[in-house]
């Protein structure tokens, strides 16, 4: 079998290295970064005009490459929020040109897009969304704290997981089925103090992309979407420092070259101290307490020769809380990459990486007779090899990745005066391996398509004792493996293939099909996510989780591209996916397997958005009507439900305004249906306190949330090397008590009486931010 | 497990700190086609055994026992029969006996043509060694917990459910514990209901049940919907050892009791 898939991989990509026609073209390419700080630009767009126009856009590494025939061309190369460069080149030879833009401080535009401008209508990829970190810096936020993954729930088809919550629900999809990469490291719990932030210091990221549907073959691993985020590389050029003081946290980052133009580094630091004024109470139930957490991001490279790039970044970040004398615990998250950039020639540009990933959470308690620790880690080894070629109108992409996955559920060390016994639920380990490729092909001016297939294998590895269970959950049969043995293994094939034809300049229309598979799952059977929530594997009796989808959009601009207009529709299949029977407790669970529930899911929708992109006045306006259901024998008689997931309204509108040269105003206004909730249909006494019926699962909506925020930020004295801003915001301005929870109890006063009690978890919140540069 | 659980009520003292407000409103709840409920138990006390049937009934009324009359409810243990017999609306009962510990016990009852079975086999008992209090503080709030220590036996799943009475009043609190994290280990059980600080002469009343392994779990289901000892799950109707689609528990259980009394 192995041998066979072997073949497989090298028979594709000869068929498609055959597709391309090999012609007597010459080659230029290159980098592009920006003049000040040297920083590569991704998604720049280089075209040559003249006898055989081409044109392409700058990778995730600021590289471009294009081919045209002999002649004389005019170069133009152009990215957003920077001085267009105009110039002559004659193709006469194969070309190595690096190429540095002008930031455009006159543009009055304060939202940009890291794309050119029509690429939107042009490219074949759909469901995709850039995030530009300036542009989160001017939307009103919690605590006024950025956030990049609360500004992305505001665009269409993404969907914030609860009040206040960095976790996101993408087309139907649960917060565990997005693929996470900082750096292309996976990160496994991506928010701080139980979700309300997220681990992205946003002083530190260059790039953020989604891809909500129509996911490139070199991504893979989760259902949902792809969260791709870039830390930035450093300033080549200059030291510089950044950084801001607020209301729950105080940041700062520092870069600067190693060696000029040729070496740089970047860290970046933030760090909370709502305990640090919990030390100045002078009560002292509240200052013996710890809660905080912080964030390092750092990142270095080294430009050996024109040819050769090393990479080397890491975020190391942690939530820690603390009960004086009782508990301590801690968890976070440490990611490690290290990328080879290698130009092999002219047209094939590789990127090898090796990334470290390792999630974990330490649980102690210091009580009297019930002293104990918990470890739980899940640790990734990570190989990725990816290759570049183009060719023409092909642009390949292809190459190999491997994953070693360790996850330790739970190890509880206790001493001998402690009533808890020694504990270890058995380490698991899996290799994931995939192997891609993608040809992206201008078919001809009207016709693109993006097509390609990655093949997934992933194996369970020994040693261990496994398990095969029944449909009930009871133990059919148990083996023990050593270290050596696979336990199980699966095969997925994914298809990928996005197409966009263009009506006419400013028009066009996409259509995919994507196939995406998960090895990898979340145990969560509570209403909230918690750092305590396990990662397992594909075993004997889990099967990796399938999602086909199939996309198609019309996507327009308007008055020369100003306004950006999208519509998409969806419809999404699932299979192998996961509940909980009643009464699970996964906490410290030696036989997790055994209390799941199998079933499918199906989500469909339709999204649409408008951006006005330039101006005075920008911002955007998302629609989603969406359905989201599920389908398992064993809950709800075998009758679809709504997932809790499900929202059918979604609106979200974002307006920023720039009046003069010092203040930006902006506002945002959110509206969704409830989540779909399972609440009482009736009740009955058991030990003379009031039990609840529960009739149809997720039958019932939460009240329907909207809330808006506010927010202005006064640049101080605009111009000077050393420049400073205020950011003043009011989250939630209305004052709209959004529940959080609705909870059932009886009347402790009136035992006669139950009620039915909302929990409002924030109000109106005003906050205020400093944030400095120099 | 009770070091998870001191997570959750530090985590959400936390949450707290952010919240803004709690309000008691009004919802319109649909009232589902009533389902029969048997409540019934056996214990190692010489007393009257009582069984309770009743049906689900509309959230917005009145709490009650929505008791039904007209069943029939049998017990067996072996060979030997004990009938039950209706002393007041949904309220069955037994001549005084006591149950043994290691015994099993399935009881039957017959209502509307159909019939519901259930089997537990009840446990031995285990001895209470002390009943006492610890305060603890969550950000600024001292509270008052009341513990238990026992003597967990080695080498058997064993399963306890508590009761507990403050002054006479009983605690509206389903508490269960395992010992899969302390077999056969002196145990100092901090019971997860808060109390007020405790003024000389106050009582604390414990009832200490040991229980079989499905009761466990359906107790254990209704305290994770309420959030005691974790976050709050997805509701859902706990698994009954009752056949025939019939909500509730029967439960045959040692017990024993301890008094608490603040000097």
């Amino acid at each position: 079998m192995t041998y066979i898939r072997k073949h497989l991989v090298l028979l594709l990509l000869s068929i498609s290295f055959q597709t391309i026609q090999a012609q007597t073209k010459f080659t230029l390419n290159g980098t592009i970064k920006d003049n000040q700080s040297g920083e590569s630009l991704i998604g720049a767009t280089v075209k040559l005009i003249g006898k055989t126009p081409s044109g392409a856009s700058s990778n995730a590494y600021g590289f471009y490459s294009l081919n045209a025939e002999f002649g004389d061309y005019d170069l133009i190369v152009s990215y957003i929020g920077y001085k267009t460069l105009h110039q002559s080149i004659s193709m006469n030879k194969d070309i190595r040109l690096d190429l540095a833009l002008y930031a455009d401080n006159n543009l009055e535009e304060v939202v940009v897009t890291s794309v050119k401008k029509n690429e939107n209508v042009v490219n074949a990829q759909m469901g995709v969304e850039k995030v530009n970190v300036k542009e989160i810096s001017s939307v009103p936020v919690l605590f006024g704290e950025r956030d990049i993954l609360k500004t992305l729930q505001l665009l269409p088809g993404i969907k914030s997981a609860g009040e206040g919550n960095s976790g996101f629900y993408v087309r139907g999809g649960s917060t565990d089925q997005n693929l996470i990469l900082l750096d292309e490291a996976p990160v496994y719990n991506a928010s701080h103090l139980f979700g309300f932030f997220s681990t992205f210091n946003s002083d530190a990221i260059k790039d953020v992309t989604v891809y909500k549907g129509g996911m490139p073959s070199q991504y893979g691993g989760r259902l949902s979407s792809v969260l791709d985020i870039k830390m930035n590389e450093g300033n080549r050029k200059e030291y510089t420092a950044e950084g801001g003081i607020g209301l729950i946290s105080s940041r700062l980052k520092l870069e600067g070259p190693i060696v000029k133009d040729k070496s740089s580094f970047m860290i970046s630091a933030r760090r909370t101290y709502a305990d640090s004024f919990l030390a100045f109470s002078p009560d002292s139930n509240l200052n013996n307490n710890t809660l905080y957490f912080y964030d390092l991001n750092a990142k270095t490279n080294y430009q050996l020769n024109d040819k050769n790039t090393l990479f080397l970044s890491g975020y190391f970040g942690r939530d820690k809380l603390a009960l004086h004398k009782a508990f301590g615990f801690n968890w976070g998250n440490a990611t490690a990459t290290l990328r080879w950039n290698h130009l092999y020639n002219n047209r094939l540009f590789s990127n090898t990486s090796l990334i470290y990933s390792n999630y974990n959470y330490v649980i102690e308690s210091f009580l009297e007779s019930n002293e104990f620790k918990v470890n739980s880690s899940i640790k990734d080894a990570n190989l990725k090899q990816d290759f570049q070629y183009s060719a023409g109108t092909h642009a390949l992409k292809f190459g190999l990745n491997a994953i070693h996955h360790t996850i330790s559920p739970g190890k509880i060390s206790a001493g001998s005066t402690s009533s808890v016994n020694q504990t270890t639920i058995q380490n698991r380990k899996g290799l994931e391996l995939a192997a891609y490729i993608s040809d992206e092909w201008a078919v001809n001016d009207k016709l693109n398509l993006i097509y390609g297939v990655r093949l997934n294998d992933f194996s369970l590895l020994g040693p261990g004792e496994f398990k095969t269970l029944d449909i009930d959950g009871n133990t059919v049969s148990s083996k023990n493996y050593t270290s050596t043995a696979i336990v199980k293994s699966y095969f997925i094939a994914e298809p990928r293939v996005s197409a966009s034809y263009q009506v006419n300049v400013s028009a066009s229309i996409k259509a995919s099909y994507t196939r995406n598979s998960q090895n990898i799952h979340l145990m969560s059977n509570s209403t909230s996510t918690s750092p305590t929530d396990l990662y397992i594997m594909n075993s004997n009796n889990v099967k990796p989780e399938i999602a086909d989808q199939l996309a198609a959009g019309y996507f327009r601009n308007f008055n020369n591209d100003t306004y950006e207009f999208s519509a998409e529709i969806y419809y999404k299949w699932m299979q192998n996916q996961i509940e909980y029977r009643s009464g699970t407790d996964l906490r410290g669970n030696q036989n997790v397997e055994a209390d799941l529930l199998f079933g499918k899911g199906r989500a469909y929708g339709m999204e649409l958005f408008l951006k006005k992109r330039f101006g005075k006045f920008n911002g955007w306006v998302g629609y989603t009507l969406s359905k989201t259901e599920r389908k398992f024998d064993a809950l709800n008689e075998g009758n679809w439900f709504f997932a809790k997931q499900d929202r059918t309204h979604d609106i979200s509108l974002v307006g920023i305004y720039k009046a003069g040269k010092r203040w930006t105003i902006s506002s945002t206004f959110v509206y969704n249906t409830g989540s779909a909730v399972t609440f009482p249909s009736g009740k009955y006494q058991i030990n003379n306190q009031s039990v609840f019926y529960y009739g149809t699962k997720n039958g019932y909506r939460m009240p329907t949330y909207h809330r808006m925020d506010l927010a202005a930020t006064l640049e101080v004295k605009p111009g000077k090397k050393f420049q400073s801003s205020w950011s003043f915001s009011v989250y939630n301005v209305y004052n709209r008590q959004n529940a959080f929870s609705i909870d059932f109890k009886d009347d402790l006063d009136d035992h006669t009486k139950t009620q039915i009690i909302r929990t409002t978890l924030f109000g109106i919140i005003p906050s205020i931010t400093w944030n400095f540069k120099f | 497990m009770k070091p998870f659980a001191l997570i959750y009520l530090f985590a959400f003292s936390v949450m707290m700190l952010f919240a803004s407000c709690e309000k008691i409103i009004s919802l319109d709840l649909k009232t589902a086609e009533p389902v029969v409920v048997i409540e019934g138990y056996v214990t190692d006390q010489d007393e009257v055994q009582t069984v309770k049937i009743s049906k689900t009934y509309s959230f917005a009324e009145p709490n009650k026992l929505n008791g039904v009359s007209g069943a029939q409810v049998i017990l067996t243990n072996g060979n030997t029969s004990i009938p039950f017999v209706e002393t007041a609306p949904g309220i069955y009962q037994s001549v005084l006996f006591a149950g043994l510990p290691g015994e099993k016990y399935t009881l039957e009852v017959v209502f509307e043509g159909k019939t519901y079975t259930a089997s537990s086999a009840m446990p031995q008992k285990v001895p209470i060694e002390s009943l006492t209090y610890k305060k603890l503080s969550f950000f600024g709030s001292e509270k008052t917990y009341p513990v238990i220590t026992y003597q967990d036996p080695a080498g058997t799943q064993n399963q306890y459910h508590y009761v507990v009475t403050l002054n006479n009043i009983e605690i509206k609190f389903n508490s269960v514990e395992e010992d899969r994290f302390n077999d056969g280990n002196k145990v100092e059980n901090i019971i997860f209901y808060a109390l007020d600080d405790l003024k000389s002469g106050d009582q604390i009343d414990i009832e200490f049940q040991t229980i079989d392994r499905n009761v466990f779990k359906y107790f254990f289901a209704l305290s994770q919907i309420n959030g005691n000892g974790g976050p709050p799950v997805a509701p859902s109707n706990p698994v009954s050892n009752f056949t025939n689609g019939a909500l509730g528990v029967f439960s045959a259980y040692s017990t024993q009791k301890k008094t608490f009394i603040k000097q």
